[in-house]
């Protein structure tokens, strides 16, 4: 765990929103941030990463989180997978409040509410395809046959249903990806969260991947991608674009 | 911990191990060491006291010997002091015998070696005893064939005499031992004529207990002259009774030599079969004390070197780790999945160690001629305080996998 420093924030960053409400009754759309704060302690030097991000995401939305590098993106992207959480600030996750939780309870929700897709894939190099679909499974403790079922489900899902033995270092990039993305969406997680999910991939395997988030989309998955690609965010239906660790835009765009 | 999971903790362990065949195989030699150590020392020595019990058990508590040196030495100062007493005679035989009332049988012995021939057959340094007709009660020898030699053959110092089956193979071509009975060997050059053939009596430690040649006492006295001191061998009727026997006869002797009750020193030694059974017992004390320390060190070692290896394994899997944690393992997951891998590393060294250990002992068996005896409770004590020092070795290594930020483990490589 990063060490968690209290810096205080500008007061009017709360009273802008001074909806209380927010605060203190469990908000209705998917994922709710208030005053979010991420500060890491650098040497002498505190780094606010994050100064007081505020949106919400509702349920079957397509997002695209777009900025530079060292913007904040990444720590953004972290809190909203549940790998880490905020300084300061609230986060709710499908009317879970996440940004108290312990490791152990964040785990969990990883499980059940996340499914990511890295831009590396993040497969594990030993296990079969189908092994690596599980994986999630295994951890949520479901029985092997329904397990089985499932992840031969979602392979088949995204087309991969003549390659579930086998291992990653036998799969192309862009059947990897469609692999991780199988993995993402075996335990039906409230978020798909996609963090440059067509870094490693040519143009050609880029536009495949697209169209199966959009697919996803219509299935009625919500999304959300962070990228710095402007074309690969430009499928999003709303782009939340980063700056210094604030939240320079939001826009629908579709 | 679901089932499910710690089932996949099990996979992964076993896939890791296989994987990397080789570093878990020199990972594993300091726990194969010291287990096999332990289980070839149990063994041997478990085989080893059978043979001890069933040997000397045949002979009994109801003998005891009297002797100049005693029949085991432990220092040189104890063998200069033993060396200057006076020899035991034949007079100290007749005094015994005549005076000892709890006594029951009494019989001397001279001992030599010669070289015994038969044609131009020969077997070097045969243990030659000079017997009196009352060690065949004594020492239990059984004839096999022939006969013992006669009450008349034995005061007329007639050239007679009983052999150990070794003989037979040594200068006989093993043949069957009736064939030897009426021939004549030459015993240090002088002709003898073997009446009987003893009973086999087997190895012990894998040493030959069969190879030497009996005759009469007065032919001995013939042939090697008096000068060597004699072994008295005194027999009880029952065991009850050796104590009284025994203190007669140190009477008897601390007399004969002029002792007083205030001399420590008594100027003979006089001995039991306890003798050995005692020295035999603080030698295997002690053998299973170094083994122990011998194990426990290379326990320790090969407990530290899988600590290293696990470290290393937690290493080279962070990235593996980390996706482990982004989908959903707990920290406890990651933990058992560790100290799993741990454990069976130590598990596998445990039983390799109790098979190479058993083998060990098998081969040693087998060369010096005892039996086997392999125990259930220590091939399962090996696997158990292996799986013990894998658990402890892991844990720490284990516990550093399981507290992996999970942002950090997936960047790295």
């Amino acid at each position: 765990m990063s060490n968690v420093i209290l810096a205080a924030p500008p007061q009017t960053a709360a009273l802008d929103h001074g909806d209380l409400l927010a605060h203190d009754a469990v908000p209705a759309s998917l994922i709710s941030m208030r005053d979010i704060w991420k500060t890491y302690q650098m040497g002498a030097e505190e780094v606010h990463a994050l100064r007081g991000v505020e949106f919400d995401v509702h349920k079957g939305e397509y997002l695209a989180i777009i900025g530079p590098s060292g913007s904040g993106k990444s720590t953004l992207m972290n809190l909203i997978g549940c790998l880490d959480t905020p300084t300061r600030g609230r986060y709710w996750i499908n009317g879970k409040l996440v940004s108290e939780m312990n490791d152990d309870e964040l785990a969990r929700i990883r499980n059940q509410e996340v499914g990511f897709v890295f831009q590396t894939f993040n497969l594990l190099a030993r296990a079969s395809a189908l092994h690596n679909v599980e994986l999630p499974l295994i951890y949520a403790g479901v029985g092997s046959a329904e397990r089985h079922e499932k992840a031969r489900q979602s392979l088949t899902a995204v087309d991969l249903a003549d390659r579930m033995m086998h291992r990653p270092n036998e799969l192309s990039g862009g059947q990897r990806q469609r692999v991780a993305i199988a993995r993402a969406l075996v335990n039906h997680p409230s978020i798909l969260l996609a963090d440059e999910p067509t870094g490693a991939l040519d143009s050609a395997t880029s536009h495949e991947i697209m169209n199966l988030f959009e697919r996803l989309h219509a299935e009625g998955n919500t999304i959300i991608v962070v990228t710095h690609e402007p074309d690969i965010a430009a499928r999003a239906h709303r782009i939340i674009s980063i700056r210094d660790g604030h939240i320079e835009r939001d826009e629908r765009t579709k | 911990m679901r089932l499910s999971a710690f089932w996949e903790a099990f996979r992964i362990a076993a896939a890791s191990l296989r994987a990397n065949k080789l570093r878990t195989g020199l990972t594993l030699i300091g726990v194969v060491v010291g287990v096999a150590a332990v289980i070839a020392v149990v063994t041997i020595i478990k085989g080893l006291d059978q043979t001890v019990a069933s040997t000397f058990s045949s002979q009994g508590s109801t003998v005891f010997t009297v002797s100049k040196l005693p029949q085991i030495i432990l220092s040189r100062e104890d063998f200069i002091k033993a060396n200057k007493r006076r020899d035991v005679t034949e007079g100290d035989a007749e005094a015994v015998a005549r005076l000892c009332t709890a006594c029951w049988r009494t019989g001397v012995a001279a001992r030599s070696a010669s070289v015994v021939k038969y044609g131009d057959q020969k077997s070097e340094d045969v243990p030659v005893r000079g017997v009196t007709p009352s060690m065949f009660d004594i020492e239990d020898i059984d004839i096999d064939a022939g006969r013992p030699w006669t009450a008349s053959e034995d005061q007329a110092a007639h050239d007679v005499c009983v052999v150990g089956v070794d003989l037979l193979e040594n200068i006989f071509g093993g043949q069957a031992p009736e064939r030897a009975v009426g021939r004549e060997v030459r015993i240090g050059g002088r002709p003898f004529e073997i009446v009987g053939v003893a009973e086999r009596l087997g190895t012990i430690f894998g040493f030959s207990r069969d190879n030497f040649v009996l005759i009469p006492y007065p032919t001995y006295r013939k042939m090697y002259g008096t000068k060597a001191s004699l072994f008295i061998h005194i027999q009880v009727e029952t065991a009850a009774e050796l104590e009284e026997a025994q203190d007669q006869v140190r009477a008897i002797m601390r007399t004969r030599r002029g002792k007083t009750i205030r001399d420590e020193e008594e100027g003979f030694a006089l001995e039991t079969q306890d003798v050995f059974l005692n020295l035999y017992g603080k030698a295997t004390s002690n053998i299973y004390l170094v083994t122990i320390g011998v194990a426990a060190i290379s326990l320790v070692v090969g407990g530290i070197v899988v600590m290293n290896i696990m470290l290393v394994s937690v290493t080279e899997r962070t990235k593996e780790i980390g996706i482990r944690k982004a989908i959903g393992a707990r920290q406890k997951y990651v933990l058992t999945q560790f100290l799993i891998e741990a454990v069976m590393l130590t598990a596998i060294g445990g039983l390799l160690g109790v098979i190479s250990g058993f083998l060990l002992a098998y081969i040693i068996s087998f060369l010096a001629g005892f039996p086997l005896l392999l125990s259930l409770w220590s091939a399962v004590l090996g696997v158990s305080v292996s799986s013990i020092v894998g658990i402890i070795s892991g844990l720490w290594p284990a516990w550093k996998a399981a507290r992996l930020d999970p942002i950090e483990a997936l960047r790295a490589e």
